[in-house]
């Protein structure tokens, strides 16, 4: 699974989150203020424009603060019977003629089923519900003033604030009915369609014999399911696994029948499931066997693995800590996947031969070699015993203890090497784990789920929020490009920090001064300018056009990093740490949308 | 519309008390670039007390509903203030103690007429018990109780202004404010809007009314203000207003015509000048009335002349 970033543990991530958010609500208050004051003093004079905007933000918070949760009871029940009664939850209807069509056209041949499965429904559940409740959104307090019915509201003991939390909530209530009754469906149809089981004849096993004649196990194929069958080498006494084949294997257990022996095949194994890793920390020895900073590049444009050469020193080490006795009393279950790149065919089915070791990060032993061999698209499981081989410096070899010779501190590190000379290994951070545990593929489910919920209800405040001052239509057109600009928040954040790092490795090309002199002259962004006063006085006005950039940029939502598909489809546990940060994240765009709504709604004239 | 419902009495309100005050208040609709598009209110000074009826009255866009939505606080006053019960117009705690009833009962038409008073009850915090006893008492008052579970997509358009009273009258307001209450409405309607209008003033209410229709302004307001393109033109008393000093009126039932030319010379020998003596007119509301009354009384017979019906009162 591709993890581009460190999951950082919500603590670490709070501190910084906080701070953006401070400077993101500074800015816009500043900018709100000061557009408030310039159009009333357009109007009444700078003092009482002071005076009045002065005044306006008082009542406003005091508006907020006098919120009544009856009131606002109230107006979310309306914004639910508004929504029931225009039939919105035909798009349950829609979403039938989605699974439909799922069932019809996804391929069940694909390489990886799972993903193809759960990465369409969960997108297609997000997409609907978002859809829906933002043009309910939109839509809805653009009606009221246009039909007028707010006025009937508006003259009761009702606050700006209540209207548009009682909007949100209504709404919201309605996009976590969808996504509750799309999810529970979609979970149903991902399990039911993964599931399959096979048939083993006994007849068409091949025994295996070794040279003195005794028969060690057996071989053959699984019969068909699913369009796919499976090898399987079982042992002499019928027990054995299926091949990993599309993302799965069976198990499969010898019973006696009337005819004889016959096999259970079990159940597909490794779909289904929610892995929880333990992830270490990686760093690279180039083939000189001296420290680097990254892997070797093979060329492709988007460097997220880094690749270690075969028949050299170099390799992938990555540190674990936090191991503890415990929690691994057996030994390491460690899980990996390792991309090839080969600069030469060799035998194409079959995988490239490389080691594993293990050593102790304070004195340095380090274990015997453990042989892999490193296959495309699986993940290949490893287990390191308790007990392992140690080859001395006089060449004898004595036993040690995981725990006892290896470990230390809770920390050790395992050594990958490729031992084909002119192959290579691509391997990323994310890539070697333990298996600490496992977790619930239906709770997996339900937690990805959630990702859809969070971006659900941005999307319901940012449509309240346009709708307070926007005909429908342009706040449909502003929501959606609010969210268009919101996935390239990251790119603008990485270019700030290039900017001003001066490292333009991550973004090249500079910010919008030197972008443009670049567009001009026709100038590669891989090139670098001379460091001239002219280009340092450029990148200098770079970071200040860019400061308000990357401050602004936290205002735009993106709802791409919200989406956690990636971890049920490739069956890893969604980590805690990442639900509750989008769960904080999401919590500060919905309260930043509802308190600018209410100021924008209190600042309009709902009649004319 | 003929029941009166069963409410608790207003809270304690000093005779006279001043209930709405304007000051300097004015409005001027602007363009996109704030240039003056139009002025709808031109600085307006006004008091409303307590218990009064006050009537806004002037011709289309004369600026008596844009009073009205300034007083409610849904438009800001470009200069000036209004206030209601002592604060400021655009102080929505005031709203509490009014009951508002638009132009058009602009209501949610997805809504029947038992969620719509619910709804609108809740707003103003009522219990569940309380919400209850009123919804039901106000849609007997307005004669809605047999089509309380219709959506109001469903009403005609007089069905939409009953509604529309009874969803003003929730929180038994002190201060109800009613644009054009008689607009849509049939004669009986509007006999029985007039009706209620004139029983809120009994219990201690005080109503603004702002309409185009003379008639109904004349017929329950005790205080009027006339406005024209915006202009506050003539305030006071109505009947101080509409008492024409230099006329002497006499009526008399039963008068022979002998007596009628008698007494036109007596007129005459005292120096009158102008004298007409002849039967006065019905206006075409009583008529209306009168028949539906005798209809409704004497079904399937053609009805009594309400002048006749006079007559005949008169000689008996």
């Amino acid at each position: 699974m591709v993890l581009e970033q460190e999951i950082p543990s919500f603590l670490a991530w709070f501190g910084p989150a906080c701070l953006s958010f401070v400077l993101a609500s500074i800015f816009v208050v500043l900018f709100a203020g000061l557009a408030s004051w310039l159009t009333q003093a357009a109007q009444a004079g700078p003092l009482e424009a002071g005076d009045r905007v002065y005044r306006g933000v008082l009542s406003g918070i005091r508006d907020l603060v006098g919120t009544s949760p009856g009131r606002v009871w109230a107006l979310a029940r309306l914004a639910v019977q508004e929504a029931i009664r225009r039939n919105v939850l035909m798009v349950l209807a829609i979403f039938a003629v989605v699974m439909i069509f799922a069932g019809w056209f996804l391929d069940p041949t694909n390489v990886e089923p799972m993903k193809l499965y759960v990465n369409f429904l969960l997108s297609a559940t997000s997409f609907l519900a978002c859809t829906v409740t933002l043009v309910l959104s939109v839509f809805s307090l653009p009606a009221d003033i246009k039909s007028k019915a707010i006025q009937t509201v508006v003259t009761k003991p009702v606050h700006a604030g209540e209207i548009v939390l009682g909007r949100f909530l209504g709404f919201a209530f309605i996009g976590t009915v969808l996504i509750g009754v799309m999810g529970l469906v979609s979970w149903a149809f991902v399990a039911r369609s993964v599931q399959h089981s096979h048939t083993l004849d006994a007849t068409s096993l091949r025994e295996l014999r070794d040279e003195e004649g005794v028969l060690t196990g057996y071989e053959g194929r699984t019969g068909s399911a699913q369009d796919h069958r499976h090898f399987v080498t079982l042992d002499a006494s019928g027990n054995g696994l299926a091949e990993t084949f599309r993302g799965h294997r069976h198990r499969i257990t010898p019973r006696e029948s009337a005819d004889g022996r016959a096999y259970d095949v079990g159940p597909p194994e490794g779909i289904l499931e929610a892995r929880r890793p333990l992830r270490g920390r990686l760093r690279f020895l180039d083939r000189d066997g001296r420290p680097a900073a990254k892997g070797i590049s093979v060329g492709q444009e988007w460097g997220y693995r880094q690749y270690i050469e075969g028949g050299t020193a170099a390799a992938a080490i990555w540190t674990f800590g936090g191991i503890r006795e415990q929690d691994f009393p057996d030994g390491l279950p460690l899980e990996m996947t390792v991309r090839v790149f080969r600069t030469y065919k060799g035998i194409i089915t079959e995988g490239i031969h490389g080691t594993i070791q293990l050593r102790n990060p304070i004195n340095n032993l380090r274990s015997e070699a453990l042989p892999i061999v490193a296959r495309e698209f699986s993940i290949d499981q490893l287990w390191i015993p308790r007990t392992l081989a140690v080859v001395l410096a006089d060449g004898t070899v004595k036993e040690a203890d995981l725990y006892e010779d290896f470990v230390a501190d809770g920390r050790v590190e395992i050594w990958l090497q490729c031992l084909e000379p002119a192959q290579y290994y691509g391997v990323a951070q994310a890539d070697f784990y333990l298996r600490a545990g496992d977790g619930s593929f239906a709770v997996n489910y339900f937690k990805s789920c959630l990702g859809a919920w969070f971006s659900m209800l941005i999307v319901t405040s940012l449509g309240v929020m346009f709708s307070t001052f926007l005909s429908a239509p342009v706040a449909l057109v502003a929501a959606l490009s609010m969210l268009l600009v919101g996935q390239f928040r990251e790119f603008i954040a990485r270019l700030f920090v290039s900017q001003v790092t001066g490292d333009s490795r991550d973004v090249p090309g500079g910010g919008p001064i030197e972008s443009l002199y670049r567009i001009v002259t026709q100038m590669s962004i891989t090139l670098d300018l001379d460091p001239t006063p002219a280009v340092q006085a450029m990148k200098l006005a770079d970071i200040v056009l860019l400061a308000p950039m990357r401050v602004a940029a936290g205002l735009f939502p993106s709802l791409a990093t919200l989406g956690t598909s990636d971890f049920v489809a490739n069956g890893f546990d969604i980590p805690f740490d990442l639900l509750a940060a989008h769960a904080a994240e999401t919590v500060g765009y919905v309260v930043a949308f509802c308190v600018a709504a209410t100021f924008c709604l209190r600042a309009r004239e709902v009649a004319s | 519309m003929v029941t009166t419902v069963p409410v608790p009495a207003s809270g304690p309100a000093g005779a006279g008390e001043v209930v709405v005050e304007t000051r300097n208040l004015s409005k001027v609709y602007r363009d996109f670039w704030g240039r003056n598009k139009k002025v709808a209110l031109k600085p307006l000074d006004l008091e409303i007390r307590r218990g009064e009826i006050f009537g806004l009255l002037g011709p289309n866009g004369s600026g008596k509903t844009t009073t009205l939505k300034l007083l409610l606080g849904l438009i800001f006053p470009t200069s000036g203030d209004a206030f209601v019960f002592g604060k400021q117009a655009t102080d929505v705690s005031k709203n509490a103690r009014i009951g508002y009833l638009p132009e058009e009962s602009y209501l949610y038409k997805f809504l029947d007429a038992e969620e719509t008073l619910d709804f609108y009850g809740r707003l103003f915090g009522m219990p569940p018990a309380e919400r209850s006893r009123r919804t039901a008492a106000l849609l007997t008052m307005v004669g809605l109780a047999n089509d309380r579970k219709r959506q109001l997509r469903e009403y005609s358009k007089g069905m939409t202004r009953r509604i529309g009273v009874a969803q003003a009258l929730i929180n038994d307001p002190e201060l109800v404010l009613l644009d054009e209450p008689t607009s849509g409405l049939d004669p009986i309607g509007t006999r029985e809007m007039k009706d209620l209008i004139i029983d809120l003033k009994q219990r201690g209410k005080t109503v603004i009314m702002c309409s185009h229709l003379l008639a109904d302004v004349e017929d329950v307001c005790d205080r009027i203000a006339v406005l024209h393109q915006g202009e506050l033109k003539e305030l006071g008393r109505v009947e101080d207003l509409l008492q024409v000093t230099g006329v002497t009126q006499i009526r008399a039932a039963g008068l022979p015509a002998a007596a009628c030319e008698e007494v036109r010379a007596v007129l005459a020998r005292h120096g009158a000048a102008d004298i007409e003596i002849g039967h006065p007119r019905t206006t075409l509301e009583e008529l209306f009335l009168e028949v539906v009354r005798d209809t409704e009384a004497r079904p399937g017979r053609r009805a009594r002349s309400p002048v006749t019906t006079a007559t005949e009162k008169a000689q008996e």
